[in-house]
């Protein structure tokens, strides 16, 4: 698998740390139909150290990782391990080298125990006979390495992603893993999780392990990363170390501009009260009832720890979850919303948080995929489509919300996932709804999109309609919200009223502590 | 590349293949592969087939299955042959209670409208002979407790007998009339014999066209006619039968037969496609309100539906011999006269069936893509959780789409059988679920759902009917049947793949 070439000692230009180069990429490139992936795109990594790999959505960070982990190969260019040239054709070869990929999406089977998992596909046996025993033994060693006190005999599904990532890293560690690649790993972790593990991450780097980082949260990158590495459009755009790892250089190198802050508002009027949720109480907690309102014209943000029941509750809302009990009312009009037909009826809309499974039918084109909800009050009486009306309906959404394409027909899996999200919105927007629900609106999208949408959901608000959105991205609940609401573990935690709005405030509550004695912290 | 080409290719690409084997088969068999009855043939069984492949394209475009398809098929042919059965009821037939041999006398109930001077026939005794005679007298009497007439004949029956244990009757009566005249016109020029007509001594016996006559003589002589037009004044009625009664003088009698169906036409149609789009939506709510796999809820009917049509049958075979000739089985086997030889030997009709056939699929097709329910379908079909969170209501359309596939699946059953008009319910449909998937799949219907169109299936469907079409003509031996319709489908369905990759390459380069 690994034959000798001339050695290489890092001699790139940046020398500040010590310590040997585990890993080196030199010049690769990766071309798909139609689209150059990666071109000449060279990075090293030292054993110890971390290194945060950043850049928008296909800037080539999953193509790079993924190559380097044995899933695809390479048209062209070197990748050096401990000198020596090394050539992944499976991901198996890139783990018997040491090289491990953790996922965004976690590859473990749910139906398995962690044990099995730890050992998949490497089970010690005799034979055809494979020794459970010795790999609860073994699995134990792993588990406490990571800190994870469960029995290896748990069913992976009964644990929550936070622990399931340490199994993965557990499952590293048995390989001996010298490289260890972590792809968007907090993204579905609580506040704790994500901080057990940056520790872990921390001794691993204490162990010699390299560790490649790649994340959209820049705060993280920020804390953990020795060096930065920005890819655009699927080339170097720059290294950053040491103190020149902020924020904004962050951001400039990945878009090639100067972003001075995520977002900044303006205010305008708010009208009356629009939507008003009386002791919503969701399956996922039963004993917390919950109740707020919102009012034409409002940003609403509803903050807190992923698990604290925010989508289930707008899911409840919108009555594609049924609610245990509660009371929605619509301009004082009380609602019985029993399915997302009758919160379309009743003024409601709901932007979800998987974009692909819920918010779009990526089989469909743009136009269906505009047409779907307004479909039957288009339609008439005898239930003919109005294909007038529906083409009409995807030339203005496409116009208004600046949809990039080519036509209309465009299927709505070739579209990028800003677009797609547009599209996601356009259908809401053409049933002309009084109250806008969005769980995650910029989940997975990237940072120009992610302005343009922003942008959106501001015009809208400025039309009279009422907005509440979920959001796990402190920087958009801070920079869009004229109120935030604070969720923990079921319960709305608390309410920040415009001058009360701050990430350390939302924090406390998010972790169920109360606000300090003078609210007005900042 | 948008959705609409993706499909087109399909289409496209079955088509080449259909029209390439009709190439194939018009070059190597001419005068058997174009002659009309082939081409015939095979246009009525492409619409009896596609009927079923459209119905069953509804369910697979929403992800579904329907394995009862083909038992569905065998009850709605059952059904039907059991709501049209038709009997034949000789008029004011009675029961016997007892015969005397010895007395000349018969005892029948007294509700029996035998009179003095009529005749009557004994027949379908348990051991006299039958017996032409005439009622000499009638006297009032009881039998065993009952009021009972006593009828005393002018000939003794043969042998005595008398009601027991839990018989209900010995032996039946019927009243039979005079000829009083026949006449039997002079075959024409070809040699074919004219109808006859006869007139009888009885009047207001309430017979219509299509019941018969039964004419006996006293020496044993009997013959069965259809009537073809009747005519009744005072105590005369006129016949004209729908053919010749050789060899019949009027010193025959006869003995008037109401025909008796049970069900209308209309309703006895209407009533099968009831039930088969109620289990059609059975299947549905099963599916969608107890979360059943539809696999496994149509599994189940296939089995149910087989044996309900068994033990409905007694496992007899059905059918509707020649009684619906010129009106149900004009559906089936009827057709479209476009062209007839000079002399008669031969000519080409397009098959009514096909024409049902063009009617369903353009209905599908409009419902499909032109209306909010179709789009509907095929937006759950692709994604059904992206479908509800736009407000669809997914179970009852659904719900709606096995409704669809049963209520087609009926006009299907209704139209196979009638044109097979012999249905052995442990046989009857057998395997068509599958064909019909097959065609189906062929057609472009992708079993994940979603995807798929009307015309494909129909293109489909000809495309497996010419693949046996070709296994006969070709003389290719039967057994390997099977082997080439499977090869050809899974031929079918990978280069649609490899077409679809080859496609999705182009695009993105």
């Amino acid at each position: 698998m690994a034959h000798i070439s001339p050695t290489s000692n890092c001699s790139l230009p940046d020398q500040g740390n010590p310590g040997n180069c585990l890993l080196e990429v030199r010049g690769l490139s990766k071309s798909f139909p139609g689209v150059k992936a990666l071109d000449d795109v060279s990075l090293h990594l030292r054993a110890g150290e971390v290194l945060a790999v950043i850049g928008e959505n296909g800037a080539g960070k999953s193509s790079l990782m993924k190559i380097l982990a044995g899933v695809q190969t390479a048209d062209t260019g070197q990748i050096l391990l401990h000198g020596a040239e090394v050539r992944f054709e499976s991901t198996r070869a890139a783990l018997d080298a040491g090289v491990v990929l953790i996922h965004q999406e976690l590859n473990l089977c749910e139906n398995l125990n962690v044990g099995q998992n730890i050992f998949l596909g490497r089970e010690p046996r005799i034979g055809p006979f494979i020794l459970s025993r010795e790999i609860e033994q073994r699995s134990t060693q792993f588990l406490n390495a990571v800190g994870l006190q469960t029995s290896p005999r748990t069913l992976v599904s009964k644990l929550s992603v936070g622990q399931q990532q340490m199994v993965e890293i557990a499952k590293a560690l048995s390989v001996q893993a010298k490289v260890i690649i972590f792809d968007e790993p907090t993204s579905s972790l609580s506040a704790k999780e994500t901080e057990s593990l940056f520790a872990m991450i921390r001794s691993l780097q204490e162990q010699g392990v390299g560790i490649i980082y790649i994340s959209h949260r820049l705060e993280e990158v920020k804390h953990l990363a020795s060096r930065v590495t920005v890819l655009r459009d699927g080339q170097n755009a720059g290294e950053l170390s040491g103190d020149a790892i902020t924020h904004d250089n962050m951001v400039s190198r990945m878009i090639g501009r100067d972003v001075t802050r995520v977002y900044s508002r303006t205010r305008h009027q708010l009208g009356p009260v629009v939507l008003e949720v009386r002791d919503a109480v969701t399956t996922a907690y039963p004993e917390q009832a919950v109740s707020f309102s919102v009012r034409a014209g409002e940003i609403v943000g509803i903050a807190g720890l992923v698990g604290a029941g925010r989508s289930e509750l707008l899911r409840g809302i919108f009555g594609v979850d049924q609610l245990v009990r509660g009371t929605i009312e619509i301009n004082g009009q009380p609602q019985s919303i029993h399915s997302a037909r009758a919160a379309q009826a009743a003024g409601l809309a709901l932007v979800p948080e998987d974009r692909k499974q819920q918010g779009l039918i990526v089989e469909f084109n743009i136009r269906k995929n505009v047409g779907l909800a307004k479909l039957r009050d288009a339609a008439g009486p005898g239930g003919w489509i109005n294909f007038g009306g529906e083409k009409t309906a995807a030339s203005e959404a496409i116009q208004r919300l600046n949809i990039k394409t080519s036509s209309d027909l465009k299927l709505a899996k070739f579209l990028s996932g800003g677009n797609q999200q547009k599209v996601v919105i356009g259908k809401w927007l053409a049933v002309g709804p009084r109250v806008l629900l969005l769980d995650e609106p910029t989940r997975g999208i990237d940072v120009g999109a992610k302005q343009e949408i922003y942008r959106l959901i501001e015009s809208l608000a400025a039309k009279s309609l009422a907005i509440l959105f979920v959001s796990s991205e402190m920087e958009e609940v801070l920079g869009l919200s004229d109120r935030v609401l604070v969720m923990h573990e079921g319960r709305l935690a608390g309410e920040l009223a415009q001058n009360q709005i701050s990430e350390a405030n939302i924090m406390r509550l998010a972790t169920g502590q109360g606000l300090p004695p003078n609210p007005s912290a900042n | 590349m948008n959705e609409n080409l993706t499909g087109l290719i399909k289409i496209v690409g079955i088509s080449i293949l259909l029209v390439t084997l009709w190439i194939i088969l018009s070059v190597y068999v001419p005068e058997k592969f174009l002659s009309p009855n082939n081409i015939e043939n095979l246009l009525r069984r492409t619409a009896l087939y596609g009927i079923l492949g459209v119905g069953v394209a509804f369910v697979i475009m929403t992800s579904g299955i329907d394995l009862s398809l083909g038992s569905l098929v065998c009850l709605c042919g059952c059904l039907l042959a059991i709501f049209l059965r038709v009997e034949y009821q000789p008029i004011n037939q009675a029961d016997v209670w007892a015969i005397s041999a010895e007395n000349r006398t018969l005892l029948v109930p007294s509700e029996t409208s035998l009179e003095s001077g009529q005749s009557l026939r004994l027949f379908n005794a348990r051991k006299a002979r039958n017996l032409l005679a005439r009622i000499e007298s009638v006297r009032t009497t009881e039998f065993n407790g009952r009021p009972a007439k006593e009828l005393t004949l002018d000939q003794k029956p043969s042998r005595d007998d008398a009601l027991d244990g839990s018989l209900t009757a010995i032996g039946k009566v019927v009243p039979v009339y005079p000829l009083e005249s026949i006449r039997t016109p002079a075959s024409d020029d070809s040699g074919n014999a004219r109808p006859s007509e006869l007139t009888i001594a009885a009047g207001a016996l309430g017979l219509q066209p299509r019941d018969r006559l039964v004419l006996v003589s006293s020496k044993g002589g009997i013959q069965e006619k259809t009537i073809a037009t009747v005519s009744s004044s005072g105590q005369q009625t006129k016949i004209q039968l729908k053919d010749a009664a050789s060899e019949v003088d009027n010193q025959w009698q006869a003995i008037p037969v109401k025909r008796v169906q049970r069900m209308s036409v209309p309703s006895a149609v209407g009533l099968v496609l009831l039930i088969a789009a109620g289990l059609g939506l059975l299947h549905g709510l099963l599916i969608t309100r107890l979360g059943q796999q539809p696999f496994v809820v149509t599994l189940c009917g296939l089995l149910i539906y087989r044996g309900l049509s068994r033990r409905l049958s007694n496992d007899q075979v059905l059918g509707f011999g020649d009684e619906y000739a010129d009106s149900l089985n004009a559906l089936a086997t009827g057709r479209w006269v476009l062209w007839e030889a000079a002399d008669g030997s031969g000519s080409f009709g397009i098959p009514y069936v096909f024409f049902i056939l063009l009617g369903v699929a353009l209905l599908a097709a409009i419902f499909l893509n032109l209306t909010i329910w179709g789009r509907y379908i095929l937006a759950l079909g692709k994604n059904q959780e992206a479908a509800r969170y736009s407000g669809i209501n997914t179970g009852r359309m659904i719900c709606l789409t096995y409704l669809l596939c049963g209520l087609i699946t009926g006009l299907g059953g209704i139209l196979h059988a009638i044109d097979a008009n012999s249905i052995s319910p442990s046989s009857f449909g057998n395997w068509f679920e599958l064909w019909a998937i097959a065609a189906a799949v062929l057609g472009g219907c992708s079993l994940r759902g979603g995807e798929g169109g009307i015309i494909g299936v129909i293109v489909g469907t000809a495309l497996m009917q010419t693949l046996y079409n070709m296994i006969v003509l070709l003389k290719i031996p039967s057994e390997l049947e099977y082997v080439i319709i499977g090869a050809v489908i899974l031929i079918g369905v990978v280069s649609d793949e490899l077409i679809r990759r080859a496609a999705t390459a182009v695009r993105t380069r």
